[in-house]
């Protein structure tokens, strides 16, 4: 996941945009991606993505993203073909399990409306600043610094923990676990590395509340001032 | 410029003292390094002049320590960060943006300076470390090194009276620790910067610092200039410290009567005390 979800330093149209003009229009994609039923158009929702991630000069990243969503995904079609029973059936299993049109729809629906949603959230903070987007929220939208501020850096970490886990999960592969195998066992092996996870990201965030207070956070709400518009 | 009186502190939760009586008078314009083994106080002793200790890291505070007139304990963390700039040993933690710019950024808009007068320290800061083509890039994409020197950028910016460093170049390579203290020095010089360093490079500290502390079970065993302090290798030595060899060789030559002149602090006056040896 290293370079995933980070921001990518260009002059593009996308890196150009208001941030929150951006965000606006991520979201607007997502809405519409859960708002119509036709697979035509959450299709071609994701081709618009995936286009709008080369415009912003993250083409390689995006595709990335859109390989693990498509990994990520591919359980949620497995679990739910089996739960839709109405329409035609297509394969008749044992046990009266059947795996029907419209199950079929369903299900390949739901997991291109995850990749269609996700991908335009993910180009936006791969082409915005945070500090641009933490600023446009307190001038535009009235959000006091602090809570802009701990939005912000709730979405830097994203990365920062991806990273933190795949190293504590790169130093259990040393010591001779095998990471490898189904999605199950990769949980069951996981879930005991949330503790050491957890344990670093709050001395990291603790760490990092003292170097903010060092640097006069205090004082943000009452006199900060922006180069923003430099 | 830094007035410690027999300061003691104790961590809360924890039954031993990380400062016992400590008494240390730093002068502004000083370079002092400080030294010592593992858990002899030394981190706390930075935490104290940068009013983490007792502010954020909470415990049992006796004594007083006073930066630039301020007493530490009356004052908050941001009127001491005014005059005190720190970097920390976790660089990666300090951090509080993704981008370079926007580091060194977030304590001069916190500071609410002017337009104008953000963009020349901003860029003043960013040239002095030598990172200024870094601007746009995203901190996750540098190296460690690269890192602290974004970090002293961003306590640089504010052009502190004071500068804390925690071993500033643990994550340096040697070529790149000798560049980082030659800034440094440069600072001390030119601006008169107070410069208290903790570092574990003894022979990089003999070279650029003016004072050595040496710091052992929570007191500062030993200060002086650093030839007073590399003269006593015997004592170094049993606080834990790795002498530099250029020190420990003069005092076997001591010991065994062939040499009487002053005590070498880099490899140059140690080929000169060999030649005066041999001669």
């Amino acid at each position: 996941m290293k370079g995933i979800l980070q921001y990518v330093a260009g002059d593009t149209v996308l890196h150009r945009m208001n941030p929150l003009a951006k965000l606006a229009l991520a979201m607007a994609v997502c809405l519409c991606c859960f708002a119509t039923q036709s697979l035509l158009l959450v299709f071609g929702l994701i081709l618009l993505d995936v286009g709008m991630g080369y415009l912003g000069g993250v083409g390689r990243q995006t595709i990335k993203i859109l390989k693990g969503l498509v990994k990520f995904t591919a359980f949620f079609f497995v679990l739910q073909i089996f739960f839709v029973p109405d329409g035609r059936a297509l394969i008749s299993l044992p046990l009266g399990i059947r795996i029907t049109d419209q199950g079929l729809r369903f299900s390949l629906l739901l997991c291109m409306r995850i990749i269609g949603a996700t991908l335009p959230l993910t180009i936006v903070l791969m082409t915005t600043r945070l500090s641009a987007l933490t600023r446009e929220m307190v001038n535009r939208l009235h959000v006091p610094y602090r809570y802009a501020f701990a939005l912000t850096t709730a979405i830097r970490f994203i990365p920062i923990l991806s990273g933190e886990m795949a190293g504590i999960m790169e130093a259990q592969t040393a010591r001779g676990v095998e990471m490898d195998g189904n999605i199950f066992r990769k949980i069951r092996l996981m879930l005991p590395l949330c503790v050491p996870l957890l344990v670093s990201a709050v001395r990291r965030i603790e760490l990092s509340a003292v170097s903010a207070e060092l640097r006069g956070f205090h004082l943000a709400g009452k006199n900060r001032s922006g180069k923003g518009e430099l | 410029m830094i007035t410690m009186r027999d300061l003691t502190f104790q961590y809360k939760g924890s039954s031993e003292n990380a400062l016992c009586g400590v008494q240390l008078t730093v002068e502004q314009g000083d370079f002092l390094g400080i030294i010592g083994a593992s858990g002899a106080g030394k981190s706390t002793l930075l935490s104290v002049i940068s009013g983490v200790v007792p502010h954020h890291n909470q415990g049992d505070f006796y004594g007083s320590c006073v930066v630039d007139g301020m007493d530490t304990v009356e004052v908050t963390m941001t009127d001491i960060s005014r005059v005190v700039g720190s970097v920390f040993q976790d660089i990666d933690g300090q951090m509080v943006s993704s981008v370079v710019e926007d580091e060194v950024l977030f304590a001069l808009e916190n500071f609410g300076f002017g337009k104008a007068e953000i963009e020349r320290r901003l860029s003043t800061a960013l040239e002095q470390v030598g990172i200024a083509h870094l601007r746009n890039r995203s901190l996750d994409s540098l190296s460690g090194g690269q890192k602290q020197k974004v970090a002293l950028a961003a306590v640089m910016a504010l052009q502190p009276k004071v500068l804390v460093l925690d071993e500033p170049t643990g994550e340096l390579d040697p070529a790149s620790s000798r560049q980082f203290y030659l800034l440094l020095r440069e600072l001390n010089r030119q601006n008169g910067t107070t410069v208290v360093v903790v570092e574990q490079k003894i022979m990089l500290l003999c070279e650029f610092a003016k004072r050595l502390a040496v710091m052992d079970g929570g007191k500062i065993a030993r200060i002086g200039t650093v030839r007073e302090m590399l003269a006593e290798t015997d004592v170094l030595e049993e606080l834990g410290v790795h002498c530099p060899r250029v020190a420990s060789l003069c005092t076997e030559l001591r010991r065994r009567g062939l040499y009487a002149g002053q005590t070498p602090i880099d490899v140059e006056e140690g080929v000169r005390m060999v030649r005066e040896v041999t001669a």
